[in-house]
């Protein structure tokens, strides 16, 4: 009797390694939380804004946030550190797994979580599914600006319509611009070459991009370094996103 | 050259250029005079699918940031920050990044237009009929003919314009330009120059080398958020962090600011009460580093202080060990802690504190900044005092046409000083505004110049960096509409010898082409304008940071006042701080309304903090809205429940309220500048955190839209769930 080809038992199966391929360190020492990350992947990948009314119930479109929450009572109230939070790209995605139209998928060359604009229906089971709350959804059409407002878009990037899921995408078209630039060259990519757009704006330097299959780069070191912490990483999601809790050097104060 | 080129050959060239991706950038001398076109005329030396950097300078702020703004077939499509540039080093702020919003807006002015109008501001209507540049310039001509008359009201940037116009006032004889913005207000420029002055000899704005200090006491210095050049300072507080031994952050103020959320310590301290804290600390490290008090600090009694600023004496004792132990300590008055009636004393209180740390011209402590490479003395910004008097000599009837470039006092200045009421007596005000904002809607003429971004020009760059530096600006992509640049007018109206704004520009940086030890050297004149753009500015490698005159600083007495109890339940010291995201001229950026605020995540709309107790002592909830009382005005604006502000204490930010500024600013929360009343330090600048309001209930909802979950916020709404 021929064998039957082996039908994983649900998606995440196909989880890619440990070690994953591109990645991003966020020291929360040196966030102060001053939204220029937001501002400035809004501004390169096109994501619309809503309006106040939308934006109360919470369709508001960035795909990064800065959390910070309170802790503790005045006088001895404290704001935890500011904590940009954008889509993990993890190794094992929650979202990928409940797609029903393979929507969301698992790039194998860049190793990161897709959106692929024109399958998706909008079940938003995948928002539903991801721990992160990272995935925002096109209730409107919020893009169709008054004129000349739309100028301003990226002709790298698409613009979404309504009933569509998207997120962050680590800056996919940067990555993709450097790659080829250095496939053209005949040489791997250089650490610090692409930055996505968070990264590139950061007026503290706190978050870092780079290549974790490269032992060298700047961002396996500080996701190696003693003060890292996934978030949610007890889920076995394998974020590529790594936080840098406590003081800088360790020490605090 | 295309003239000479067929377009075979021209194709031929570009594509060897393209195949080292070359981008067209400085292109050379000829450069000065290439158009850029939009996508329906492209020029065929725009490859498509290449795009092309340019160098500019950001005009959000006054800061003088680089940025590199990428373009692709004649439209600008993202701001970035310009990696060479020495102030923000490749960076930018959320501002920098929305600035295209600003270029692109729907509600841009676009052609030169006349208003009557007395009518148009009571109807609420527009009457506004286009007229063509000759007219306008014709007008600003006749106007320039009676020099007495005229008066010039400038905003904080760009410089190549207030450079013209105060050459133009001199030589016809017309009073000298007044510049203001709402951020130096804010700031309390003025009051730290006149500080500086009286301790160190020379009235420079300081530079506070956050980067090298290990102990930072802030007096409320939003240095993370807007304070005077917030992306160099974030890179400072980074830097400071970073060393081998973790620099601490110790910020004192009333409420718990962007900036204080990432200090160690916290402590809200009583408004006005800085300059007590200040020589409190100073008195108890002398006497315990040198064993006797100099003459600032002797006369202050420590427990008084600590009373007065709410502290408990321990608190103070904590820091003074903390200052102590630190190698490179560094003190930082922030805007609001001058801002009261004995600011100058405050300032001058934290000041004479650096002096006794002995960090003056040491690497993490206080310096002067370098003068600009072009020799131009120190020039502040009008105090709120100036501006009173601005408005005395409009009523008047002294001045006859007043003109308005880059700022938008009726917004921005508090309505209890009657610029708006003034301008009856004005007859005639000529706004060169961008946008039409509160100003220009009640201008006769309104001369739209272009925005930043397709503009020439220059800004000094005075504060964040310690290399003396130009900051240059080009236009990114040709200007959309049918606006002139107000250098442009102004060169043609006053019959100057400059044949357009390229050639004025070229004539004011010659004399750096002379100068040595630059970021790059070119031997003529049209060369290094072709370098000035290619890299935005010409900076010296070297950093000429000076060290403050010591001498003396710690020995003359202060004035500080005691601070007065507020009465609970009755009146709440309000405390007015410039929004994080929007500050005084972001409002009209879609993106930065829908941005949350980084401490409440309020979007779209003002709302004023209370902190929970006291809010439930006068039984208002999240969303309420309540009337906001000073004896110079009043507004209704929803509550927040603050967790992190003093009881005695409400805040409110400032950058909403718009009544014009386009259909994204209109209309929108309330201008905290409205409760203002025309209080000076001495210094000049509006005390306006010694502003006392009461809070009545309204009896009305209104909810604001916030990123954070309401439900579960000190229970809030959970009875309902």
């Amino acid at each position: 009797m021929a064998s039957l080809p082996k039908i994983p038992e649900y998606k995440a199966e196909w989880a890619e390694g440990e070690a994953g391929r591109w990645g991003i360190a966020i020291d929360m020492d040196l966030c102060t939380g001053c939204q220029a990350c937001v501002a400035a992947c809004s501004m390169e990948n096109n994501v619309p804004f809503v309006g106040e009314h939308d934006a109360g119930y919470g369709r508001q479109m960035a795909w990064i946030r800065v959390e910070r929450l309170w802790e503790g009572e005045y006088p001895e109230v404290k704001a935890t550190p500011f904590q940009p939070v954008m889509c993990q790209q993890c190794g094992a995605a929650p979202c990928e797994a409940v797609c029903p139209v393979f929507a969301t998928v698992h790039s194998q060359a860049e190793q990161i979580n897709l959106q692929v604009y024109n399958r998706c229906v909008g079940t938003r089971y995948c928002a539903n599914n991801c721990p992160y709350v990272a995935r925002v959804f096109n209730w409107a059409d919020y893009s169709n600006y008054p004129e000349p407002l739309a100028n301003q878009f990226n002709p790298d990037v698409t613009v979404r319509r309504r009933g569509v899921m998207e997120k962050c995408t680590f800056c996919i078209q940067r990555i993709h611009k450097a790659t080829d630039q250095a496939k053209a060259e005949g040489r791997e990519v250089r650490d610090g070459e692409v930055q996505p757009a968070c990264a590139q704006a950061c007026p503290a330097d706190a978050i870092v991009f780079g290549r974790l299959d490269d032992p060298e780069s700047k961002v396996s070191k500080l996701s190696k370094d003693k003060r890292a912490i996934k978030l949610l990483e007890d889920l076995g999601t394998q974020p590529r996103v790594t936080y840098l809790k406590g003081g800088y050097h360790g020490n605090l104060g | 050259m295309t003239d000479k080129l067929s377009r075979r050959d021209f194709l031929k060239v570009v594509g060897a250029g393209a195949a080292t991706a070359a981008v067209l950038t400085g292109c050379g001398p000829a450069s000065r005079y290439v158009t850029r076109e939009p996508y329906t005329k492209m020029p065929e030396y725009n490859y498509n699918g290449q795009s092309t950097y340019f160098a500019t300078t950001c005009r959000e702020c006054a800061a003088g940031c680089g940025l590199i703004v990428r373009t692709m077939q004649g439209r600008a499509i993202k701001t970035e920050g310009n990696p060479y540039h020495p102030v923000n080093l490749g960076k930018t702020c959320a501002r920098g990044q929305a600035t295209l919003q600003g270029l692109y807006n729907p509600d841009r002015l676009r052609n030169p237009v006349r208003n009557s109008r007395g009518e148009s501001y009571q109807t609420g209507e527009k009457d506004w009929t286009e007229i063509n540049w000759d007219t306008a310039i014709e007008v600003v001509a006749q106007a320039l003919k009676d020099p007495a008359g005229v008066q010039f009201l400038l905003g904080p940037a760009p410089d190549h314009l207030f450079d013209l116009v105060r050459e133009i006032c001199k030589t016809i004889g017309a009073p000298a330009p007044i510049r203001f913005g709402a951020l130096g207000m804010f700031e309390a420029r003025v009051t730290l120059g006149e500080a500086a002055r009286a301790m160190f000899g020379r009235p420079d704005t300081l530079f506070f080398d956050l980067a090298n200090a290990d102990l930072v006491i802030s007096f409320g210095a939003n240095f993370l958020e807007t304070w005077i050049s917030p992306v160099a300072y974030t890179r400072g507080y980074s830097k400071m962090r970073k060393q081998r031994t973790r620099g601490i952050l110790v910020q004192l103020e009333a409420r718990l600011s962007q900036t204080a959320a990432k200090a160690d310590l916290w402590h809200p301290i009583k408004p006005g009460s800085e300059g007590l804290v200040a020589a409190a600390l100073g008195k108890l490290y002398a006497e315990q580093k040198f064993g006797i008090a100099p003459a600032a600090f002797e006369a202050v009694d420590v427990a008084a202080a600590a009373e007065a600023a709410g502290l408990q004496l321990e608190a103070l004792e904590n820091l003074t060990a903390l200052l102590l132990d630190a190698d490179r300590p560094l003190v930082i008055p922030g805007g609001a802690a001058l801002a009261h009636e004995h600011g100058l004393e405050i300032a001058k209180a934290i000041l004479a504190l650096n002096a006794l740390l002995g960090n003056l011209g040491k690497p993490g402590g206080v310096f002067h900044t370098p003068v600009s490479p072009l020799g131009e003395e120190y020039r502040r910004p009008a105090s709120l005092r100036e501006m009173a008097e601005l408005v005395e000599r409009m009523k008047a009837g002294k001045i006859k046409t007043l003109f308005v470039h880059g700022v938008n006092p009726v917004f921005e200045l508090p309505q209890a000083l009657g610029f708006q009421a003034a301008l009856e007596k004005v007859p005639t005000l000529i706004s060169f505004a961008t946008f039409p904002d509160e100003t220009a809607m009640l201008a006769d003429y309104i001369l739209p110049d272009h925005h930043g971004l397709e503009s020439w020009g220059y800004q000094r760059v005075t504060d964040g960096t310690g290399q003396a530096m130009l900051s240059g600006a080009q236009p990114v992509v040709a200007p959309f509409y049918n606006t002139k640049s107000t250098v442009d007018v102004l060169l043609a109206a006053a019959g100057l010898p400059f044949k357009d704004e390229v050639e004025y520009l070229q004539n004011q940086v010659a004399p750096l082409v002379e100068q040595t030890g630059g970021f790059y050297s070119a031997a003529d004149l049209p060369s290094f304008w072709a370098l000035f753009q290619q890299f935005g500015g010409w900076w010296k490698n070297d950093v000429s940071l000076s060290a403050p005159n010591a001498a003396g600083a710690t020995e003359k007495k202060l004035n500080l006042k005691a601070v007065e109890a507020s009465e609970q339940h009755e009146e709440f010291h309000l405390l007015v701080y410039p929004s994080p995201i929007l500050a005084e001229a972001g409002a009209n950026k879609p993106w930065l309304q829908e941005i949350p605020d980084p401490m409440t995540t309020v979007m779209w709309n003002s709302w004023i903090e209370i902190n929970p107790h006291t809010a439930e002592e006068l039984g208002l909830h999240n969303d309420d809205v309540v009337r906001v009382v000073s004896p110079f005005g009043a507004v209704e604006v929803s509550v927040y429940k603050y967790p992190a502000i003093r009881p005695d204490v409400v805040a409110i930010p400032f950058g909403q309220g718009h009544t014009a500024y386009g259909r994204y600013a209109e209309a929108r929360g309330i201008n905290p500048a409205d409760l203002f009343g025309p209080n000076f330090n001495e210094a000049g600048d509006l005390a306006f955190a010694d502003l006392k309001v009461r809070i009545e209930k309204t009896g009305k909802k209104r909810e604001l839209s916030r990123l954070e979950s309401k439900l579960g916020v000190y229970g809030e709404g959970m009875e309902e769930h």
